[in-house]
């Protein structure tokens, strides 16, 4: 059993734990596209080393030396994927791809330092690959969240964001939906509602639920 | 389906696209429709004869989206779902066309016979131009222009619906690939005896549509599940945006293809609203605009009041007492209805009207939603936002729709804060007519002016410290602005003859009823048990006749009651003779604080639940007694 195959595992457990704690081996099996068997194998295998806990009927889990191990490799997996993403162009997709396969041979000192020569620092443990770590890699983009944008600017909707998914449902539902065209009409005041116009329809957005809303202003006016 | 049985049909659309007033158009049955999103809050069935069938409409709420992630489009879905109708007029905005397909395009995808009705006609025609027959080839539906203003296309819709010309489109978005994948493998996953098309069905699951996951088994919640995660991982996004990104995407393609856009310039109606939103002339503007409202509602309203009980004086006198004879039971119970027809027409006509058709004109105007924003940062004080200022408003009408209403903000907290402001401090139109006809006539209208201060320090004062008492959740504002437009008369007119149509189905039979039961009782002496104990309080504390504590009562039945009690207590002695002026003030203190009516109560109970209902209420006596005694202190004081 190779190394990339057992840290495979617990990053994807890692994933789909995250949040709820538990996942079914089943569920781990259709995730990761093997077969139950040999979940359960390696299961066996990390339990061994302590890294997760498993109980039968109710699944596997991550140990607390698991869970440092895993996200220790997540965020080597969002460098690289950075790297290939921002300063090599390849699309969204395949830098994920490759980077499932680098996370496991790059040692942590390298990472950390290709996580420097870029810049920001990658020590948010993000959840999973976002867009915006794409959208704030200067000159190709300029991402603004809406509640900074100035009265008049416009630009387009590039993505939205919250912790909360009540929150993203409800401003995708009311049409904020990435690729439209958003300009701001009025400000009352600093912290107070943005007046904004899509398309024909005028709304009225809180100041805080503005900063969950990130518009593409360079995509509007193409000036770089 | 249409053999001799109903024939059903439900309208949906986004709010404020004209969905009401096309049913109001459809059925001739009215329903409220304004200017601003959020009119219907459950739905309205109208039932009509055409063509020798007999047609059911349904009016469901306006929702953006039909995702069912929140009760309006729980209660869309639930229509659809089991109402098995036989037509789905998707009701689109012909000005605001992106959003309104977007919506569209749900329905369709669910495989529904849908008719697209395409409203604002009229006024979509003076911007551009819409290619109908290209739309409707697109989307494989019939796309029928009409106007309510005009009434333009009702009529050809109405025979369309009849005829049976609602279709289910083969029209179909193309998803990202990775989820048109996952659309086919959830697709052969489902059971075949959904209602729904499953291609449409499975972008909902897909979309995290709560509704639809009651629809599978537990399995296939499992598949979901691991394809949502799957797919962020693998792209960095959700699939709920992805998908309304396609669909957005689609829609303005689609509009591109067959609008073409006039230029549009600032209009002048562009250029008022400015003024009304920047906060510089728009608080001045909203201070004028309800100081306004305030002074109407009371010196027109007194004056029809007045003029009201003189002509009710001349044409009916006491000709309704008197054919009770010498029956002393049938004279209280004649005196009971004559009290109640006396104080309904003085309520009525003078207040009610009034208020209605004010708030009618803020609402069709698109003024309302302005001052929402306006107001916003204020109402964050107070733990609500914007929002929360149409109930206050509506509240100044009636309770019990102010606290329909209170459904539209999004969070427990803010049902809570908002009821109490209401039931405390927004007198409505009784409790405004009894401050002006007992404190304003008895004591002076300077004494009445200062309760309704009171009442907005009251407001201001509950808010803040229920905001900082109760755990935070956060709120916020999102809606749409509707164009500011001149109200026309006649919507106006018509919203404000429902309106009261309303208020007398709810208020009538529960005056009559209480009216008699409380003649009766006080022919034989009932009422009297409960003066003794409470006695205490309205003696001791409020410095009122102990009999008051009857009017009190009475007036939890209905509160305009409460001044016709007192009259029937002063038993034949003027009410000036009755009480003094300082009393009055009193009088009217309590009265505009204390205890919801009973129909506000039940409403109250249905929205935010027993437990919240019993507390407001039980706040609101705590507080009306605390501020009637301070103002007795004062008042004896000076």
């Amino acid at each position: 059993m190779t190394t990339g195959n057992r840290e495979d595992y617990l990053i994807n457990i890692l994933r789909l734990t995250e949040g709820e704690g538990v996942a079914k081996t089943t569920e781990l099996a259709t995730y990761m596209n093997v077969s139950p068997a040999s979940v359960s194998e390696m299961i066996k295998v990390l339990a061994k080393e302590g890294l997760v806990n498993y109980e039968k009927y109710k699944g596997v889990s991550l140990t607390e030396e698991g869970l440092t191990y895993a996200r220790q490799l997540r965020k080597k997996h969002h460098v690289l994927e950075r790297f290939l993403t921002d300063y090599l162009n390849i699309d969204h997709k395949t830098a994920h791809e490759e980077a499932c396969r680098m996370e496991h041979a790059i040692s942590d000192e390298s990472a950390i330092k290709m996580c420097h020569m870029m810049g920001t620092p990658v020590d948010s443990d993000c959840q999973s690959c976002k867009k915006p770590c794409k959208a704030v890699s200067e000159g190709v983009t300029r991402i603004t969240p809406l509640n900074k944008l100035a009265q008049s600017e416009s630009g387009r909707i590039s993505h939205i964001t919250s912790d909360d998914t009540e929150v993203v449902k409800r401003l995708i539902s009311m049409g904020f939906v990435p690729g439209r065209e958003i300009s701001i009409e009025t400000i009352l005041s600093d912290g107070g509602p943005r007046i904004v116009r899509m398309g024909n329809a005028t709304m009225a957005l809180d100041y805080h639920l503005a900063s969950h809303i990130f518009v593409d202003t360079a995509a509007e006016s193409e000036q770089f | 389906m249409a053999n001799g049985k109903t024939f059903k049909v439900a309208l949906v659309g986004q709010p404020n696209v004209g969905k009401s007033s096309l049913f109001t158009r459809l059925t001739g049955v009215g329903v409220i429709s304004s200017n601003y999103p959020g009119t219907t809050v459950e739905f309205d069935e109208g039932v009509v004869t055409r063509k020798g069938k007999t047609v059911s409409v349904h009016d469901l709420p306006g929702t953006y989206s039909m995702s069912g992630n929140s009760d309006d489009e729980k209660v869309v879905l639930r229509d659809l779902w089991e109402g098995r109708n036989d037509t789905v007029i998707l009701v689109a905005d012909a000005t605001n066309l992106v959003s309104s397909l977007a919506l569209c395009f749900e329905t369709l995808e669910l495989g529904l016979p849908t008719i697209i009705a395409l409203t604002k006609m009229d006024e979509a025609r003076k911007r551009n131009n819409i290619d109908i027959d290209a739309l409707s080839e697109i989307l494989g539906v019939p796309v029928m222009p009409v106007s309510s203003k005009t009434s333009e296309g009702v009529d050809a819709l109405a025979d369309a619906v009849c005829e049976g010309r609602a279709r289910t489109s083969g029209f179909k978005i193309e998803y990202l690939p990775d989820i048109e994948k996952a659309i086919v493998a959830l697709e052969d996953g489902l059971p075949d005896s959904l209602r729904f098309n499953k291609r449409g069905v499975a972008v909902k699951l897909l979309e995290d549509s709560e509704p639809f996951y009651d629809m599978i088994g537990t399995e296939l919640k499992h598949t979901v599940a691991v394809m949502k995660k799957l797919y962020r991982d693998n792209t960095g996004h959700g699939l709920g945006i992805d998908i309304a990104t396609s669909r957005y995407a689609e829609a303005e393609s689609i509009v591109s293809h067959v609008v073409s856009e006039n230029d549009t310039k600032p209009s002048l109606a562009d250029r008022i609203s400015d003024v009304m939103i920047t906060p510089i002339t728009g608080v001045p503007i909203l201070l004028a605009v309800c100081l306004a409202i305030l002074t109407t509602i009371v010196y027109v309203g007194s004056f029809l009041d007045e003029v009201v009980s003189s002509v009710y004086e001349t044409v009916v006198g006491s000709a309704i007492i008197d054919l009770g004879g010498s029956s002393e039971f049938w004279t209280a119970v004649l005196t009971g209805i004559d009290g109640s027809i006396q104080a309904i027409m003085s309520l009525v006509i003078p207040y009610i009207m009034v208020f209605y058709i004010i708030l009618g004109i803020l609402e069709d105007s698109g003024y309302l939603t302005r001052a929402v924003v306006l107001l916003d940062r204020t109402m964050h004080h107070f733990g609500l936002h914007g929002g929360s200022f149409i109930p206050i408003i509506v509240g100044l009408g009636c309770n019990v729709p102010a606290i329909m209403a209170v459904r539209t903000v999004q969070s427990r907290r803010e049902k809570v804060i908002l009821s109490s402001m209401i039931v405390m401090a927004v007198p409505c139109s009784a409790q405004m007519a009894i401050i002006m006809g007992a404190t304003g006539s008895y004591s002076g209208v300077i004494y009445a002016f200062g309760i309704l201060v009171m009442l907005v320090c009251l407001a201001v004062i509950t808010g803040i410290l229920m905001n900082k008492f109760m755990k935070y959740e956060p709120s916020s504002l999102a809606m749409e602005l509707p164009d500011l437009q001149v109200p026309s008369a006649k919507n106006v007119l018509f919203k404000t003859w429902y309106r009261i149509k309303d208020f007398f189905y709810i208020a009538f039979p529960l005056l009559i009823i209480g009216s008699i039961v409380v003649e009766v009782l006080l022919q034989y002496d009932l009422l009297n048990v409960i003066v003794d104990p409470l006695s205490p309080v309205i003696v001791g504390m409020l410095g009122l006749p102990a009999v008051c504590a009857i009017a009190f009562i009475v007036g939890i039945l209905r509160k305009e009651m409460a001044l016709g009690m007192l009259q029937i207590l002063a038993g034949g002695l003027a009410l000036e003779q009755f009480m003094t002026p300082d009393q009055f003030v009193v009088f009217g203190v309590v009265m505009a604080v204390y205890m919801p009516c009973v129909a506000t109560l039940i409403t109250m109970w249905r929205e935010i639940g027993w437990k919240e209902t019993i507390g407001v209420s039980v706040m609101s006596i705590v507080v009306a007694i605390l501020l009637g005694t301070a103002t007795n202190i004062l008042l004896q004081m000076f």
